[in-house]
């Protein structure tokens, strides 16, 4: 849930990259950290891991202040995908404001990636979300290797869920990765902007929600 | 309690000696010494941890030390900040574990009582059920006794019947045979005597016949020797039978008052039926001693019959009412009494679905009703 605090004018809003094992979450984050250039950006902080997988969590903070001084707060993490560390990653989760979905499109890895939306959905229960109101996208990464399930199966499976359309990621070249977060953003937005009248009270709509925190090297918007 | 992931403040990084430390060496490094701190003052910087600022930096010889000196101490922050955050999550998952750990716990606590629980009522349900088959055994082993007794007592009745046939015939007609002979006799006093005398033997003894004959008809009601274990039976003709008995085990000295109504005839088991109604009778009668009165009563609606056998003797007290129909419950002299009585009878009335009621007075008497249904086509 959102955390506001009124005396610093300060919303603080927490985003989880979820999925299984070895799917790209750290590699997601990372990438965001050196391909965004939003107006405020924190160090990635990568906890321990083991044999480069995570044994806590990836932190990356982004953030905006508007102009009616709103401190506006993102906190990207990411969740250990291996089984065993299931505490934390619903540690982690706890008091999330939307989730992205990190799966793995690998053939063989589909069975892993229904587990782990499986874990999702009932780690979000524990902590008290719903899937279905939570905003969430469902990223398929690794489209750069050979053995992928084809995208037009992969979203015609997905057409009637609430996470339509899937978004295609190649995170290791950096591909798909911004806008899988700019959808994020856009989904989050709307609940946001109805419980703090981001529009109304701070001038912050839609377009310059997403366009100023997923602002990229290059292409900065102010 | 704070989240692992709520922003840290300086003193949740650094402890005063650390900063201290921390301050002293950047003094060391710079030309003028630096401060850090929580509050803000004068040309201080901020020092930044993930976009938050956790402290102020003052003093230094210029902005550019003080900026230098900032960004040396956000970068140490970074991994103070790492281990801080990886310890408060650990600790995070450790207390939920915990937590989960004696939910389950709590829950398996729960269900061992609950096994424990069943346990007991399993026990409880054994050992009723062992009480049951224990008393079964016990009636069959009565009603065993019974059927072998009634079997002897048909047979002997059998034999009986034929001597007594003819000796009570044979009486007969000698005493007519005495009537013819009166008149061939001469008138004395001594003859009249003689003959008056020997009209009253035969008369006598054909009574006695009779009594006889009674008795082995009882009998043989009683122990429905005659008749299938499953039969219409005539409550009010086992009543009679069983008044019988009892007033021959008392020497006929029960005052009996028969007050028996028309009453359908019921299916049920003759003989079972005639030992309940001589048990509740011999109670009766045992209660009363040699003085009181015994009202047996029969009544018949649409629905039922009632059988009420009331008795103004001495009364079961109030201390033992609530035992008297358990088995082997009995009041009377070890040898006399087996504490199966009434525990038969009302077995045996349920047995015809219907019910045995008690109703006593200490000093007072005892009224049972026995009220059996009417089946329907019977």
């Amino acid at each position: 849930m959102p955390d506001f605090s009124p005396e610093d004018n300060k919303l603080a809003l927490k985003v989880v990259f979820y999925g299984p094992a070895l799917s790209g979450k750290t590699t997601n984050l990372m990438q965001l950290h050196s391909l965004l250039n939003p107006e405020r950006k924190g160090e990635l902080m990568v906890l321990e891991t083991r044999d480069d997988r995570t044994l806590f969590f990836d932190m990356l903070p982004i953030g905006l202040r508007s102009r009616s001084g709103l401190d506006l707060r993102l906190k990207l993490y990411t969740v250990p995908g291996q089984v065993q560390h299931d505490s934390t990653r619903k540690a982690v989760l706890s008091r999330a404001d939307g989730v992205v979905f990190v799966a793995d499109s690998q053939v063989a890895q589909q069975d892993n990636n229904a587990i782990a939306f499986g874990n999702l959905e009932e780690n979000l229960d524990k902590v008290g979300l719903d899937i279905d109101t939570l905003p969430m996208v469902v990223q398929f990464n690794k489209r750069d290797l050979p053995a992928v399930v084809d995208e037009a199966e992969l979203q015609a499976r997905w057409a009637g869920t609430p996470w339509a359309p899937l978004a295609m990621a190649s995170a290791l070249q950096g591909t798909g990765v911004i806008e899988t977060f700019q959808a994020l953003l856009d989904r989050l937005y709307t609940g946001i902007d109805a419980e703090f009248d981001l529009v109304g009270k701070h001038g912050i709509d839609r377009a310059t929600f997403i366009g100023r925190l997923s602002a990229s090297h290059g292409v900065g918007d102010a | 309690m704070r989240n692992f992931e709520d922003d840290p403040t300086l003193s949740d990084l650094l402890d005063p000696d650390q900063l201290q430390r921390l301050s002293n060496g950047l003094s060391a490094l710079c030309r003028e010494p630096v401060m850090i701190s929580e509050a803000r003052s004068g040309d201080a910087v901020p020092v930044e941890f993930n976009l938050e600022t956790v402290g102020w930096l003052g003093g230094g010889a210029s902005a550019g030390e003080r900026e230098a000196a900032a960004e040396l101490v956000s970068f140490l922050m970074l991994f103070v900040a790492k281990y801080r955050l990886a310890a408060n999550i650990h600790h995070d998952t450790t207390e939920a574990s915990y937590a989960e750990l004696q939910r389950q716990n709590e829950a398996l606590r729960a269900s061992e009582a609950k096994y424990r629980e069943l346990s007991d009522q399993l026990q409880q349900k054994v050992d009723e059920q062992v009480a049951v088959i224990r008393q079964a055994q016990q009636e069959l082993y009565e009603s065993a006794r019974l059927r072998s007794v009634g079997h002897l007592a048909a047979g002997v009745a059998h034999e009986i019947n034929n001597p007594v046939g003819f000796i009570s015939s044979n009486l007969r007609v000698a005493r007519d045979y005495v009537q013819n002979l009166e008149p061939l006799l001469a008138e004395t006093a001594e003859n009249r005597e003689l003959l008056e005398d020997f009209n009253d033997l035969l008369s006598e003894s054909i009574e006695g016949t009779d009594r006889i004959a009674r008795i082995v008809a009882d009998l043989k009601t009683f122990s429905s020797i005659d008749q299938a274990d499953n039969a219409l039976c005539d409550l009010n003709s086992l009543l009679r039978s069983a008044c019988h008995l009892v007033q021959t085990e008392y020497d006929h000295r029960l005052n009996i008052t028969e007050n028996l109504a028309e009453l359908p005839r019921i299916p049920g088991h003759p003989s079972r039926l005639s030992q309940t109604l001589f048990n509740l009778l011999d109670n009766a009668a045992q209660a009363v001693g040699d003085d009181g009165r015994i009202l047996v009563r029969t009544l018949a609606d649409n629905t039922s019959i009632q059988v009420i056998i009331q008795d103004n003797g001495c009364g079961i007290p109030e201390a033992v009412r609530s035992q008297v129909f358990d088995a082997f419950f009995t009041t009377r002299p070890v040898g006399s009494g087996t504490g199966l009585g009434l525990t038969v009878a009302r077995d045996t009335v349920r047995a015809h679905s219907g019910q045995l009621t008690l109703d006593s007075q200490e000093g007072a008497g005892t009224r049972v009703v026995l009220t059996l249904p009417v089946k329907q086509g019977s």
